[in-house]
């Protein structure tokens, strides 16, 4: 008997999101439904791994497999789940100050290693789940934190630019206020053979008001893109304001995959280990 | 005058898709806006928004009767002939808050309605197809029924203090 197609709705879970009305991680929760749905997707076959942060919640709120790591870690844990299950749909879900700071090293070698994972950012220029401190997106004048009266006064971090330098072979970005737009975006993202880091501008409605304004600023690239030419890639990439959204890069590269190795019992591994 | 290209649906089946997919997201957002308001403590604004989400939630069962034995088109959500970024009756999310009180709930839900009604008026104004222009007009018509209700229930509220927050978001003094 046929299994009837799922919905996207089908992909929520019974959680209910304790992000702030308003959140634009609403919108990346809904986009990433509608894609497993687009996709279909069987719920079996998908992990969603995650970090810590109010993004890194997405995992509870998808009715698939997941796992809530710790901070930064959540590109190491979902490498070595998709090493050990090379079956499985692995999405990797967090936040700007998770996956640029802390997770800044992971992120650099996720890219480079170019595993089948899809990576995606829910960058919303703040560390909200901490009271709105500044994060590596942050830009160098936002003075709104009590920790930076005066700003940061650092320039802020470019993650699509450090994404191409890293060796990422797609490349995109997306903003939470085109729910219409996002699922294709994830939709390509899943579909492409290799690591796909997605930065989805996703305001917090909370800690930076200032970004109800993005609906404002957020426009298309003004260039052919997506490029499979890195140089044409990196010159869109610098000429660009940040708030252009659509496939940056695409381009094909060997995907690191380890050989399955042989199954062994539990018991000639405690043998192993002496235990 | 918008210059945007006016949106042109010339069959039932495509305009029903489009018209299920409009109330389907506006329910789903607005129980969403109700549960979110529940977890932080804003009853009043979660009981207007789940109100809301009822009428949504009623209109595309109607609907999706009319849908019976009818083979519809498959749609991806980036196919949908929206003339903004997202369904007419689901935007302007971004402008919720834990703090707003129900006057401001009730602008956001009065945005939405206009655009929903707007959406069905633009379909009649622009189809070829009659049985989608009667159809197009009757959905306008309990639209702008609800967009007549939200006006009235925002005359009858009275001036509200701006809701407070005894531990706010970490801003300098």
């Amino acid at each position: 008997m046929p299994v009837p197609a799922l919905k996207a709705k089908d992909y929520k879970s019974d959680i209910k999101p304790v992000w702030c009305p308003g959140c634009g991680h609403f919108a990346v929760l809904s986009a990433l439904t509608k894609a497993m749905a687009h996709l279909g997707l069987v719920k079996e076959k998908v992990a969603v791994v995650s970090g810590i942060g109010c993004s890194s919640r997405l995992p509870a709120y998808i009715d698939s497999y997941g796992f809530h790591g710790i901070h930064g870690r959540a590109l190491a844990a979902a490498s070595g789940l998709k090493a050990a299950r090379p079956d499985l749909t692995v999405v990797v879900a967090g936040g700007d100050g998770d996956g640029f700071s802390i997770g800044g090293n992971h992120f650099l070698h996720a890219c480079r290693r170019n595993m089948d994972i899809t990576y995606i950012v829910m960058d919303n220029e703040v560390y909200g789940m901490t009271k709105g401190q500044a994060s590596p997106t942050t830009r160098p004048t936002w003075s709104n934190s009590k920790m930076t009266p005066h700003g940061t006064g650092i320039p802020c971090f470019n993650p699509a630019a450090i994404a191409l330098a890293a060796g990422a072979g797609f490349i995109a970005r997306g903003y939470s206020g085109e729910p219409s737009e996002m699922p294709r975006l994830l939709v390509e993202a899943i579909e492409y053979p290799g690591f796909a880091f997605v930065q989805v501008l996703s305001g917090c409605v909370t800690f930076r008001p200032d970004q109800r304004s993005w609906k404002e600023e957020v426009h298309p690239f003004i260039n052919d893109v997506p490029t499979e030419d890195r140089i044409k890639a990196a010159q869109i990439i610098q000429a660009d304001d940040g708030m252009a959204t659509g496939v940056i890069y695409a381009s094909q590269y060997p995907v690191w995959q380890p050989d399955n190795q042989k199954e062994t019992e539990l018991s000639l591994l405690e043998q192993e280990f002496d235990l | 005058m918008s210059n945007d290209p006016a949106v042109v649906i010339d069959t039932v089946a495509e305009f029903l898709v489009h018209a299920l997919e409009l109330e389907e997201a506006s329910g789903d957002q607005y129980d969403e806006l109700a549960d979110s308001m529940e977890i932080h403590n804003n009853i009043q604004v979660a009981e207007l928004f789940r109100k809301l989400a009822g009428y949504s939630r009623q209109h595309a069962k109607e609907v999706q009767q009319r849908t019976e034995g009818m083979s519809l088109p498959k749609l991806t959500p980036w196919d949908f002939k929206w003339k903004c970024p997202s369904s007419p009756e689901s935007s302007c999310m971004e402008e919720a808050s834990y703090l707003m009180t129900i006057t401001q709930a009730m602008e956001i839900a009065l945005f939405n309605e206009i655009r929903g009604r707007d959406f069905y008026v633009q379909v009649a104004e622009n189809t070829a197809n009659e049985e989608v222009v009667k159809i197009a007009k009757e959905m306008a018509e309990e639209e702008g029924w609800h967009v007549e209700m939200l006006r009235e229930w925002q005359t009858s509220l009275r001036e509200e203090r701006p809701l407070e927050d005894l531990d706010p978001p970490n801003m300098p003094e």
